[in-house]
């Protein structure tokens, strides 16, 4: 196990890595806007800030990578882990995250919000059978390399 | 986990002899460098040059041609273009222009005009002596519709005679030839788009051409075009004289405007020359056409950036100029609200545009943008001060546009906290639905279209059905489709609006909620509805409540445009919730069958239709707010490969988008 592992420091890269990550989207959603209301300058600007968000957020991934995928803590690095991680946080999203959120849209009446949520989760049960199925066919192409 | 995979360079070491079965051809050296030639390069990979090898593509080919037949024009030798579309679907493009050059080149020692056809980046555009101002410019259009053509005949007439030259696949197929003597100038180029490349099935159309001619018409004033499409027979002719005013007029044909003239100004440099023509309508669509030297700049560029600003600025400066607005307390009328309803042509004419891409659909000059901002505001506060009324018409429509958007965002904050009871608040639908429009159920094919109506209606079985309910009417379309086939008609809706149209096609309207219908139990032999229930919060109630009003053994048809899969669900939630703010649900199939099932309905069959339909009509809507209306093309033209694998859509080159619709309709019975 890395030293860096529960330390707080593992922690705060968790949340650099999710605030590098928030601001690239956020930065691609600003310039489109920028770009209809006719700002094509900021809208450029948006989106060099986002190239170097991405940069950043993967710079996050790369301390990361020695103690665990920063979704669900499942080791990554290679090709098959990184597939299992994600497949991993597929499930946790679809099983936990999405219906405890549209739960709470509920309860406050937010239905179509709810329902937002509710779509998110039938949407991570095909992007797990896509990853499987990645998983699966990665599996047959290392089962026919040479010993 | 890692040592399944072994690194490539110790699998080598143990590989000592070469598998004898494995051809020694895949050596990698000097032999194994392909230098593709032009033309192969341009077979191989079609789209780099011509954007695609869709129907988009095949169109493109013969833009190609006319284009160059416009800069013959734009250059002041040509007057008249000819564009025949054959049966065995080939086509020619003819003008009278000085013809392609024949005459031997100096440095290839072949004739200049199969120099054009056969190489890429040759032609008379790279220096600006023989054509100012020109749509072309790298010298690759012929070369590219030569390689992609089956077979490409030129003809050429100048100096006196006519020649002819044919080719196969980009390929010289014999000499250049004197036919014989002639006093007509002249091109003419015909040729059959390769099958190989662009599929069998494609063919070019008359139609999708009629609306690029005509715009080239309009941009040329003077220049003569013919269309003839041999296959029908039928001829169109465009000539127009009065250039990109006749344009606006003709685009605004069927519009109600604000202002009978339309502003419009010119404004020239040595080398750029630009003619902008505006004018508002009570719509709620923009449309704002751009061209640089002809070519329609689909995705805009300097030139609309620097026009959307000189309104912006404009509008605002004068609207607190006059006092309407405070902009020291931070008032601002903002770009989407100025440019809503407006309808604008913007020409520009230069000697050298530089453009993003091949398919030349953005312009990059920045010093386009400093000159349009600048002549335009200018232009344009000189006219606001000067004609008060026109003013004040501009002015009012951008405010009004403000002001519907922040109503339209304040109706659905409303409705999220009435929600919390499931009672959808009349107002809001009225303010929704009521206010601008009378007929936005026009605005969706799938309402009115009769022939899916007709499709609905096969849903009921034949028997006696002696009362039928339409709820959530609207105008009442979908409940007289049934008409013949049933005995008396109800419908109900919230608005008085919506039950004053349905009057005219329905025998008894009622106005109330779907939630709560004002009706006995057992009352209906049939109930049907169409596309509603994605509107509501709850939906589960209506259903209910549909449920308890039909007699045992009556029937419930409904419709519901469902998406594709997951895999397109979220992507069409944000295209539906942008369309329309009040939208609560997008359903997916097995949510719709539980919904219906799950109210105690049986005998559940579902059949299926495909509808194809533009975007563009369906979200020029005053629910659907100009920034919405840009969001959901940004969402078409960007949408995931996922979304692209199951829900399909096209964008036509002229950036206009269709849709196709999963139009499901469900029926179930009451046990
Ligand atoms: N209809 C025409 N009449 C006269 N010259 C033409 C015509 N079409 C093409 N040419 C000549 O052939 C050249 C090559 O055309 P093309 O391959 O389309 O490239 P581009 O238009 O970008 O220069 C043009 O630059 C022009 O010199
Ligand atoms: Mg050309």
């Amino acid at each position: 196990m890395d030293a860096l592992h529960g330390l707080p420091t593992h922690e705060k890269l968790k949340q650099a890595f999710r605030l590098e990550a928030g601001t690239v989207q956020r930065y691609l959603y600003f310039a489109r806007i920028a770009d209809i209301e006719g700002f094509p300058d900021v809208a450029q600007t948006f989106r060099n800030l986002a190239e170097s968000g991405i940069c950043n957020a993967q710079g996050n991934l790369d301390f990361l990578k020695r103690v665990g995928d920063p979704d669900t803590d499942l080791p990554i690095g290679e090709t098959d882990l990184n597939l299992t991680a994600a497949i991993s946080a597929t499930i946790l999203e679809q099983t936990e995250s999405y219906p405890l959120m549209a739960k709470v849209a509920k309860e406050e009446g937010l239905l179509d919000i709810a329902n937002w949520f509710e779509t998110m989760t039938r949407t991570k049960k095909v992007h797990e059978q896509k990853l499987k199925k990645a998983l699966a066919q990665l599996a047959a192409v290392r089962q026919e390399e040479p010993k | 986990m890692s040592t399944a995979s072994t690194p490539p360079a110790a699998r080598e070491e143990t590989e000592e002899t070469p598998s004898p079965a494995r051809p020694r051809t895949d050596r990698y050296d000097a032999s194994s460098i392909t230098v593709l030639s032009g033309l192969e390069a341009v077979r191989q990979n079609p789209g780099m040059y011509i954007g695609s090898t869709d129907l988009a593509g095949l169109h493109h080919l013969v833009y190609e041609l006319v284009d160059n037949a416009i800069d013959e024009s734009q250059a002041g030798y040509c007057q008249r273009i000819s564009v025949t579309l054959w049966a065995d679907g080939s086509c020619a493009v003819e003008d009278d222009g000085r013809g392609i050059p024949v005459d031997l080149h100096p440095l290839e020692g072949r004739p200049a005009c199969e120099v054009v056809l056969t190489k890429l980046h040759a032609g008379g555009k790279f220096k600006r002596q023989s054509y100012q101002y020109t749509a072309g410019l790298h010298g690759v259009g012929l070369s590219c519709l030569n390689a992609l053509s089956e077979w490409l005949v030129l003809e050429v007439w100048r100096d006196g005679f006519h020649y002819r030259q044919p080719y196969a696949a980009g390929q010289v197929a014999g000499e250049l030839a004197k036919i014989g003597p002639s006093d007509r100038r002249g091109t003419r180029i015909t040729f059959r788009p390769d099958p190989r490349i662009f599929g069998a099935g494609l063919a070019l159309s008359a139609p999708t051409l009629v609306s690029r001619l005509r715009e080239l018409s309009f941009l040329n004033p003077g220049l003569h075009i013919r269309l003839l499409d041999q296959g029908s027979g039928e001829e169109r002719e465009f000539q127009y004289d009065s250039g990109i005013a006749g344009f606006l007029r003709h685009l605004n044909q069927d519009a109600k405007v604000l202002h009978p003239q339309p502003l419009a100004l010119r404004l020239a440099q040595p080398g750029v020359d630009i003619e902008v023509v505006m004018q508002w309508t009570a719509g709620y669509g923009e449309n704002i056409l751009s061209y640089v030297n002809s070519i329609n700049t689909v995705h805009g560029g300097t030139h609309l950036s620097g026009l959307k600003n000189a309104l912006t600025r404009t509008v605002n400066r004068y609207a607190s100029e006059i006092g309407i607005l405070k902009a020291e307390n931070g008032e601002h009328i903002s770009t989407f609200d100025i440019l809503e309803g407006l309808t604008a042509v913007l020409s520009v004419r230069m000697e050298t545009p530089s453009f993003e891409g091949q398919t030349k659909t953005r312009v990059t000059n920045p010093e386009l943008k400093t000159m349009i901002d600048e002549g335009v505001s200018g232009a344009l506060l000189a006219a606001l001060r000067a004609d008060s009324r026109l003013a004040a018409q501009v002015v009012a429509r951008a405010l009004d546009a403000s002001r519907a958007r922040l109503a339209a965002r304040r109706a659905s904050e409303r409705i999220r906290i009435q929600s919390v009871d499931t009672r959808v608040s009349k107002e809001v639908y009225q303010r929704q639905f009521g206010i601008r429009s009378q007929n936005w159920h026009q605005s969706a094919v799938w309402i009115a279209n009769h022939a899916l109506l007709a499709e609905h209606v096969q849903h009921l079985p034949s028997g006696h059905y002696p009362r039928m309910l339409d709820v959530c009417c609207g105008s009442g379309v979908v409940g007289a489709s049934f008409k013949g086939r049933v005995g008396t008609t109800f419908g109900l809706d919230l608005t008085p609006e919506m039950i004053a149209l349905a009057r005219t096609r329905l025998d008894h309207l009622s106005q109330g909620t779907v939630y709560q219908l004002p009706f006995r139990d057992n009352t209906f032999d049939l109930v049907v509805n169409r596309e509603v229930l994605h509107l509501l919060p709850n939906p589960e109630r209506p259903v209910d409540e549909i449920f308890r009003v039909l007699k045992p053994g009556g029937l419930f048809i409904v419709g519901q445009i469902l998406p594709f899969g997951p895999e397109d669900a979220a992507w069409m939630y944000r295209v539906f919730k942008k369309k329309q703010p009040l939208i609560f649900n997008m359903f997916q199939e097995d949510d719709f069958r539980e919904l219906l099932l799950g109210a105690g309905l049986v005998d559940l069959t579902m059949s299926e239709y495909r509808l194809w339909e533009s975007i563009d009509v369906w979200i020029d809507t005053h629910e659907t707010t100009n920034l919405h209306r840009h969001e959901i093309r940004e969402l078409f033209y960007q949408a995931p490969q996922e979304v692209r694998e199951v829900h399909p859509f096209e964008i036509l080159p002229t950036g206009e988008i269709r849709d196709l619709w999963r139009w499901c309709v469900f029926s179930a019975r009451k046990p």
